[in-house]
């Protein structure tokens, strides 16, 4: 079957077009379905900016926009530090601030998924300063285990000492940040 | 200590054709993304902002003991100087944007430069020179760590490094190796090679990163997936890619070689004819020739010309470069006229010198 455009190459794709109100099916050669696309599209272009990527591939900015007009979407959730709202990060595709990652924390996961082939999880190096706040950590929490044994074992002066130096523990990770969400 | 030496020595450290591989790999590059926790990313950031982050750079800077950098603004540099420290590589485009308040702090031997303020606060570069992307990455996480000392960086358990672009959230690491690959680009077969290694969570782009072409058959591969793999296994498997494919091109040009050695005789020598003969010099011309002759070089086809000339001239024949020796602003047509008269000058020298070599009497 010769392609129905150009009438000289062989027919090696079917193109199908839908609207709302016709389907259309074509047989066409490589070259003359390359160039009936509505888009274009060539295979030498640039890979998609993280911008278009963000905006286009994950429901971003234009989606939002047209929407918006009608049903006034909300922007999502917004950094308390930078006021950097979810809406628009997507649209330029970079973050304000540092803070901005606990604050989109729950969109994050599913947007990182797809950027970096489904992971989700740091697994690289840590600052050296964190890693001896992860030592400090364990050793609270080991500490904790036998002041909880000490007590059940009735052996008040041990547990008094272990607790005494839990709370040294803590202090010491309280001046070096937050003990619960460390950023 | 003066910021002047920068621009006179043309010849920065990765370009001298050594290391693992010189034939083919060009260059090595790690570099790592790093931002401080208490103050707003550059593309949010005030002037007052900007000069805070570059302040605290500074000083963590001096009190590093086995490095010494030289730091200067952007602002304070000419358009031309700007432009001269992108063409060897020191520092990215995005950072020379007069919009922007970069600066960039280089060590002695250039082997490392610090961008301030460019897309993230810190961008630590490490180049070396053919492959060797475990000494890079060492030297590179060395400076880091010691930076890291006196500076709080924005660091997540979950997400890693925090960067400005979601593209570089983890490791913050972007790893690249530059190899020149004529042979693969002849016979076509890098057009099938670039969409398989994309698969891998590699990318194959032009010398110049995102956006540029892969000017004299100059190709960068490098890693995409900074989040939920280890540094090590990023540089392990860019590693084995970068391996196959210089067994790839070293195959090819075998090939080549084999099954049509006049016709590709032909090709390099006349490149090589067009390099020392031209009066007129487009740089994509330029390049292509350099590509060629370098190829013949590397095949024994062509002797008696130094690698180091070629990359030497790579630099050279760059409009910031040209410009600079010329000591005045130059129109396009007349950069082409002296970039042919460079060409001529520097390889005739050489041509001449082993012509009379061969001429002498035992």
């Amino acid at each position: 079957m010769l392609c129905e455009n150009c009438k000289e190459r062989p027919a090696t794709v079917v193109f199908k077009q839908e609207t709302l109100n016709d389907k259309t099916e074509r047989h066409l050669c490589d070259k003359c379905a390359f160039y009936s696309q509505t888009f274009s599209f060539s295979p030498d272009q640039e890979p998609l900016s993280i911008q278009q990527f963000l905006a286009h591939w994950l429901g971003g900015s234009e989606l939002f926009s047209e929407q918006k007009a009608d049903e006034r979407l909300p922007d999502g959730p917004k950094c308390p530090n930078c006021d950097l709202t979810f809406h628009r990060f997507l649209d330029i595709g970079k973050f304000g601030c540092a803070t901005c990652y606990v604050a989109f924390s729950g969109q994050l996961p599913r947007l990182f998924a797809k950027l970096h082939n489904g992971h989700t999880q740091h697994r690289g190096k840590i600052p050296v300063s964190l890693n001896e706040r992860f030592a400090l950590k364990k050793k609270l929490e080991d500490i904790r285990t036998k002041m909880q044994q000490a007590v059940e074992n009735e052996r008040f002066e041990e547990a008094a000492t272990l607790r005494d130096e839990a709370n040294q523990l803590k202090q010491q990770l309280s001046d070096g940040g937050d003990d619960q969400h460390v950023i | 200590m003066s910021f002047e030496k920068f621009f006179k020595q043309e010849l920065t450290g990765w370009m001298v054709a050594e290391g693992e591989h010189a034939d083919i790999v060009l260059s090595t590059r790690i570099r790592l993304a790093r931002n401080l926790q208490d103050h707003l990313f550059p593309i949010n950031a005030s002037q007052e902002d900007a000069n805070r982050v570059s302040q605290a750079l500074n000083q963590a800077v001096e009190t590093m003991q086995d490095h010494h950098f030289t730091g200067t603004t952007m602002k304070d540099l000419s358009p031309l100087e700007r432009q001269i420290l992108v063409e060897k590589h020191l520092v990215s485009p995005q950072l020379i944007n007069p919009k922007k308040h970069g600066s960039v702090l280089l060590s002695e031997d250039e082997t490392i430069s610090i961008m301030v303020n460019e897309e993230d606060h810190i961008r630590i570069q490490c180049i070396y020179p053919g492959f060797q992307i475990d000494q890079a990455y060492e030297h590179a996480d060395q400076v880091d760590s010691e930076l890291e000392v006196n500076l709080n960086y924005a660091f997540d358990e979950t997400f890693g490094y925090l960067t400005s672009c979601p593209s570089n959230t983890g490791t913050g690491m972007r790893a690249s190796v530059m190899m020149h690959l004529p042979a693969l680009t002849i016979t076509k077969q890098i057009e099938r090679i670039i969409p398989a290694i994309s698969r891998l969570g590699m990318v194959v782009r032009g010398s110049y990163g995102e956006g540029s072409e892969a000017l004299g058959n100059i190709y960068q591969v490098s890693n995409q997936i900074t989040l939920g793999k280890s540094e090590e296994e990023i540089l392990k498997d860019l590693g084995s890619i970068s391996k196959r494919l210089i067994a790839h091109e070293k195959k090819s040009r075998e090939l080549l070689l084999a099954k049509s050695e006049v016709h590709l005789e032909n090709r390099l020598f006349r490149a090589l004819g067009t390099l020392t003969h031209s009066r007129i010099l487009p740089s994509a011309e330029a390049a292509k020739c350099l590509s060629d002759v370098r190829l013949g070089i590397d095949l024994g086809i062509i002797e008696n010309i130094d690698m180091n000339i070629l990359n030497e001239l790579m630099i050279f024949m760059q409009p910031g470069f040209l410009q600079q020796y010329a000591e005045t602003e130059l129109t396009s047509d007349e950069r082409d006229i002296l970039r042919a008269q460079l060409f001529r000058d520097r390889l005739g020298v050489v041509r001449s010198a082993t012509q009379k070599k061969d001429s002498d009497p035992l």
